[in-house]
C-alpha cells in the first residue's frame, strides 16, 4: 500500500494525511496543552485531494495516523475534449484521460504536473 | 453535562462546548468556573417549554464537555475555533459556555457570520486593554477588525472609553442603549448572524456573578426577548462572563438564555 504510518505530531500544514480512508492535504494544524491530566492533543483540518471534501481529526500527538505517499508526476497534453484532457505521462509514455480543473486552460502540447495515488489522478 | 443535552454527537443539531477561559478578567475573576456553574444551575428547569410546546430533550442537543483552557489566548482560541468548526461542518449550531468574553473570537472564527449581535454592558471596542489585544475588553473590536464581520450590533451597552465611543460611530457599529433595547427589533435578510450574550448586559441585580458589574442594565426579560428575537437568524451562540461569585443568579440566567435560544431556534426550523 502506498502509505506510511506517522505520529500526529509529525504532521504539518501542506503535508498529507489519510482521513476516512481518503488522502487529504492539511491546511490547518493546532495543538492543545495537556494540563495535569491527559496528553497534548492536535487537531488537523484537511481537504480531500481528489474529492475536495473538508475533514478534521483531533488526536493525542503520539497517536498514529496513515500518511498517503502521493506521487507528483510530469505529463503532456495530447488532446482536449470538452472538460477532459488526454494526458501522456512523460516518464512512462502511458496515456490516460483526466478532468481539467476549472481554473486551467489547457492546450495540446502543454506540459502539466499531476498527482497520482492508487489509480486516482489530479492535475495541479 | 448540560441537563437535557442527551443527544449523541453524530445526530446533534446543537453542540454545547464549555470554554472556561479566565486569564484577562480585569476585576473579579472566576469565569473558569462558568461553564460548570451554568450546567449546575440548569438542573432545576423543566424539560417542557410551554411557549413553543417543545421538550428540550427532544431537540437533539449534545454537550461536548469543556475544552480545557490554558494561558495563551490566541492558541486557545485557535483550538476552540476548531471544535466550533466541527459542529458547523456537521450542520449543528455551536453553543459556547464561557469563560471570559475572549472565547467569542473562537465562536465567530468557526461560524464566519456576516453580522455580530452582542448583548453587553461594555462596548468592548478597545484595540487593547492593559496592553493586551486579546483582553476580554477587546472582543467586539477583534470581531470587526480581525475576523471579517461586516456589522456589529451592541445591545445594552452603557459604558466605554472616548476612543470606543468614537469607533462605535462608524457605519459598521450600531449601539442600542439599555433604555431602547425593549423596542429594538432585528432586521436581517439572508445574513448569517452570531449572537453573543455577555451576562453583564443584565443589571447586576439580576446577574451579580460576573467580573465587571455595570449598573443601570437590562432586565432578565429584556435579555430573553432579544435572544428569542435573534435566535431564528442565528448560526452560532455563546453566553459568557459568568463566574461563581453569587448565589447562582448569573448562571441560572445564562442557562435559561441558552435554553431560550434553543427553543426559539428549533421552533423556527419546524
Amino acid at each position: 500500500m502506498a502509505k506510511e504510518q506517522k505520529q500526529v505530531r509529525e504532521l504539518q500544514e501542506g503535508s498529507y494525511v489519510m482521513m476516512e480512508e481518503k488522502p487529504c492535504k492539511i491546511y490547518a494544524y493546532s495543538t492543545a496543552k495537556p494540563g495535569k491530566h491527559g496528553s497534548a492533543k492536535a487537531r488537523v483540518e484537511a481537504r480531500g485531494v481528489f474529492d475536495d471534501k473538508k475533514r478534521s481529526l483531533s488526536q493525542p500527538v503520539d497517536a498514529k495516523v496513515w500518511v498517503p505517499i502521493i506521487e507528483r508526476k510530469q505529463g503532456q497534453v495530447v488532446s482536449v475534449t470538452g472538460e477532459d484532457a488526454q494526458i501522456m505521462d512523460l516518464e512512462t509514455y502511458q496515456t490516460f484521460t483526466m478532468l481539467i480543473p476549472d481554473d486551467e486552460d489547457l492546450n495540446p502540447e502543454d506540459e502539466i504536473e499531476y498527482l497520482e495515488y492508487e489509480g486516482q489522478r489530479k492535475i495541479v | 453535562m448540560f441537563p437535557g443535552a442527551i443527544a449523541d454527537r453524530e445526530v446533534a443539531d446543537y453542540v454545547i462546548v464549555g470554554a472556561p477561559l479566565d486569564i484577562s478578567t480585569s476585576f473579579q475573576p472566576g469565569t473558569r468556573f462558568g461553564p460548570n456553574r451554568i450546567r449546575r444551575f440548569a438542573e432545576s428547569f423543566d424539560d417542557y417549554d410551554r411557549r413553543t410546546d417543545q421538550f428540550f430533550t427532544d431537540l437533539r442537543v449534545h454537550d461536548a464537555g469543556d475544552i480545557r483552557a490554558w494561558d495563551d489566548a490566541p492558541e486557545y482560541s485557535e483550538w476552540l475555533a476548531g471544535s466550533v468548526r466541527d459542529a458547523v461542518w456537521d450542520d449543528a449550531v455551536p453553543l459556547i459556555l464561557g469563560g471570559e468574553h475572549t472565547v467569542t473570537a473562537a465562536g465567530v472564527t468557526g461560524v464566519e457570520p456576516d453580522v455580530f449581535v452582542c448583548l453587553d454592558a461594555h462596548l468592548d471596542l478597545r484595540r487593547e486593554y492593559d496592553g493586551n489585544e486579546w483582553s476580554h475588553a477587546t472582543i467586539t473590536r477583534r470581531v470587526l477588525d480581525k475576523l471579517d464581520v461586516d456589522e456589529a450590533i451592541i445591545l445594552g451597552a452603557r459604558t466605554g472609553s472616548p476612543e470606543e465611543w468614537e469607533r462605535a460611530e462608524s457605519d459598521d457599529v450600531t449601539v442600542v442603549e439599555p433604555e431602547a433595547v425593549a423596542d429594538w427589533n432585528p432586521d436581517f435578510d439572508d445574513e448569517s448572524v452570531y449572537l453573543s450574550a455577555d451576562i453583564d448586559a443584565a443589571d447586576p441585580a439580576f446577574a451579580p456573578g460576573t467580573g465587571t458589574k455595570e449598573p443601570f442594565g437590562l432586565t432578565s426579560r429584556e435579555m430573553r426577548d432579544v435572544v428569542r428575537a435573534v435566535a431564528p437568524y442565528t448560526d452560532g451562540f455563546d453566553v459568557v462572563e459568568v463566574n461563581d461569585r453569587d448565589d447562582g443568579q448569573a448562571a441560572s440566567l445564562a442557562a435559561k438564555l441558552l435554553r431560550e435560544f434553543v427553543f426559539s431556534h428549533a421552533a423556527t426550523d419546524d
